[in-house]
């Protein structure tokens, strides 16, 4: 039996496979298909102070292996979040994480004092979404304001605390850097990249918003290259995600230096993806022979 | 509590009525069993996405049901040339298809591909002994598709085509208004008639603006483009009205893609 715990900061998952914020709905109906405590964690839909309805569709293009998605926030607001979801989600018997996106700077420190207290595991600051104008990506192409927010958060929080860092900037890890330097528990990475698909007979762009975020397989290159480069620059946890649509892609993962995964476009192929790809791990994990899922961390053999 | 939605499905049959559309039947009891008309299905292809198709019709002794595919490109296509004995992962069967409970007599209105889950909505009416009407409008004859088996299974048929060749010259909204028209004339008894509307947009928007006129429930079956089929990404919006007025995104995969007509926003 291999230990498939993994421990990310002061928080033990029950194993290292999360699923990505987005792409889980909220839950409801996901828990009619598979055990959700099977998971190593659920991080929440991007939640925002007020409620939003989101961009016009189409919110969706397909590509060579990925897909694109203008979603845009589309939430129920945090304190509805907070009454409603979560104490279901906390019945799962798997980590709940609060994924928080703000628009003005100031949001970030509001939703996280509304969430001390109470029992969600960990907060991941959303500095990434690129389907929103204003605040959340440009904060984190920033590495000024990363550290402004990070550490105004650590002010009035006490919870574990993930900074979510978008690929589009030129140095990842000096963004990673500046969350770890104000007082980051862990990073996790990737958020989608922006792209834009065109209809070459209409010449109209397939999604109403024109851009939006590319995920999927498609990505996993970049994800696995950028997940490496941030675990050589910080010694907090990383949290990689990106294209994960199997076992041998999460151990793939956590060999450039993750800690812990994140499962995002998978589910909407497959929603029971996160089940198969941990039984896939845990067997991969069994047959290198290792005790434990964690040992396999960082265990990149470079040229 | 926890119960499956992913089946690898093998293709029993391979129908091509004519050059646009190919029909699959496929196996599974499971989605057979419980399948309701107005219900969809999320096929894996050779692309990434899994691809929407409503399901046509069911035969729950065998274990069976179909689909029709139009091709209009790679995912399709592939699905197109799917041959007896290949099996595809499917997801269903999914979403809120037609509230069919309480009528007496159901109108269907199909243009298009929006002819298939319709089909499913006469075979349901059969069983249950209610009055199918059924209007169908095709781009032309050698277009049309479905057309013996609505004559076999509705109670009354109406064909219309854009080219003129069939029936009725025009969409089915003008088909769709002689039967109204005629129903108004014989004095019927319309308060427990339901018009169940699949197509183009401007067809189902007809289809809801001519139901409200004669005062007649209306249902309308909504397409958009998804990526989970199951209400966990929320790419599928489409803008519906909420008791109090308020417009809302609501996801066409699971809160749909049927909508009572009086709430969708066109
Ligand atoms: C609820 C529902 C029921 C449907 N039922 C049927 C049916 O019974 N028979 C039938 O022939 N077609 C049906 N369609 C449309 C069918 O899903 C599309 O024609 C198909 O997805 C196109 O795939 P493609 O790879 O051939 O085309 P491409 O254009 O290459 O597809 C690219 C992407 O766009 C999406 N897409 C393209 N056109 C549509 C569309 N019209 N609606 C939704 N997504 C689209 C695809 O799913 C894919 O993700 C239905 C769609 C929905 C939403
Ligand atoms: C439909 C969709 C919605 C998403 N919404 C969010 C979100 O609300 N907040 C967030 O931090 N990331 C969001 N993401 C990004 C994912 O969490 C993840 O970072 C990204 O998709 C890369 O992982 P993947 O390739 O496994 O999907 C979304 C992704 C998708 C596909
Ligand atoms: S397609 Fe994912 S929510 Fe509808």
């Amino acid at each position: 039996m291999v230990d498939m715990t993994v421990q990310i900061g002061s928080l033990k998952l029950n194993n290292p496979v999360i699923a990505a914020s987005g792409t889980f709905g909220f839950e409801r109906e996901i828990e009619q298909y598979m055990d959700l405590s099977k998971l190593g964690g659920i991080s929440s839909k991007g939640l925002t102070i007020k409620p939003r309805s989101g961009n016009d569709a189409p919110r969706v293009a397909e590509c060579p292996q990925g897909m694109l998605n203008s979603v845009g926030l589309q939430n129920p607001g945090i304190e509805y979040f907070i009454e409603n979801e979560l104490p279901h989600m906390l019945t799962y018997g798997c980590a709940v994480i609060a994924n928080i996106a703000g628009h003005e700077f100031e949001e970030y420190g509001e939703m996280a004092k509304l969430l001390e207290d109470t029992a969600v595991d960990a907060i991941e600051l959303n500095l990434s979404c690129p389907n929103v104008s204003g605040g959340c990506m440009a904060f984190g192409s920033d590495a000024y304001m990363i550290r402004s927010v990070v550490s105004s958060v650590k002010k009035v929080s006490s919870k574990p605390l993930w900074v979510k860092l978008t690929p589009n900037v030129t140095s990842i890890s000096e963004m990673a850097i500046a969350a770890e330097e104000a007082g980051a528990d862990a990073v996790s990475l990737i958020n989608t990249l922006l792209g834009l698909v065109i209809d070459i007979d209409s010449r109209r762009p397939i999604m109403k918003n024109n851009t939006g975020g590319l995920s999927g397989p498609a990505v996993r290159p970049v994800a696995v290259r950028m997940v490496n480069e941030v675990y050589n620059a910080v010694s907090i946890p990383v949290i990689g995600m990106g294209g994960i649509m199997t076992g041998r892609d999460a151990a793939e993962m956590m060999i450039a230096g993750a800690s812990a995964v994140q499962v995002g476009t998978a589910n909407l192929v497959k929603p029971t993806a996160c089940i198969d790809i941990i039984r896939e791990l845990e067997s991969w994990t069994a047959n290198t022979g290792a005790a434990g899922v964690s040992e396999i961390t960082g265990t990149i053999v470079k040229w | 509590m926890v119960h499956q939605i992913d089946y690898s499905c093998q293709v029993i049959r391979r129908q091509q009525p004519n050059r646009s559309y190919v029909i699959l039947t496929l196996e599974s009891p499971e989605i057979a069993a419980m399948a309701m008309p107005g219900q969809f299905v999320d096929v894996s292809s050779d692309q990434f996405l899994r691809r929407p198709f409503g399901i046509m019709s069911v035969d729950r002794e065998q274990g069976t049901f179909a689909i029709g595919i139009r091709v209009m490109g790679q995912g399709t296509l592939y699905l197109s040339r799917l041959q007896p004995g290949d099996k595809v992962s499917i997801l269903g069967p999914l979403g809120h298809g037609f509230c069919l409970e309480g009528y007496d007599r159901i109108i269907t209105v199909g243009g298009g591909t929006g002819v298939f889950p319709l089909f499913f909505v006469q075979q349901f009416c059969r069983e249950q002994n209610i009055e199918g009407i059924a209007v169908c409008g095709y781009r032309s004859a050698e277009e049309s598709i479905l057309t013996e088996e609505f004559t076999q299974t509705a109670c009354a048929v109406s064909f219309a085509s854009d080219a003129g060749d069939m029936t009725v010259a025009g969409h089915a909204g003008i088909a769709l208004q002689a039967v109204i028209d005629d129903l108004i004339e014989t004095n019927s008894d319309i308060s427990r008639t339901l018009i169940c509307a699949c197509g183009p947009k401007l067809m189902m928007k007809t289809a809801a603006r001519l139901a409200k006129q004669a005062g007649i429930s209306c249902q309308v079956s909504l397409e958009e483009r998804m990526a989970c089929g199951v209400g966990i990404c929320l790419v599928c919006v489409c803008k519906t009205k909420k008791d109090d007025g308020t417009v809302e995104h609501s996801r066409c995969c699971v809160d749909g893609p049927v909508f009572d007509a009086e709430v969708v926003i066109w």
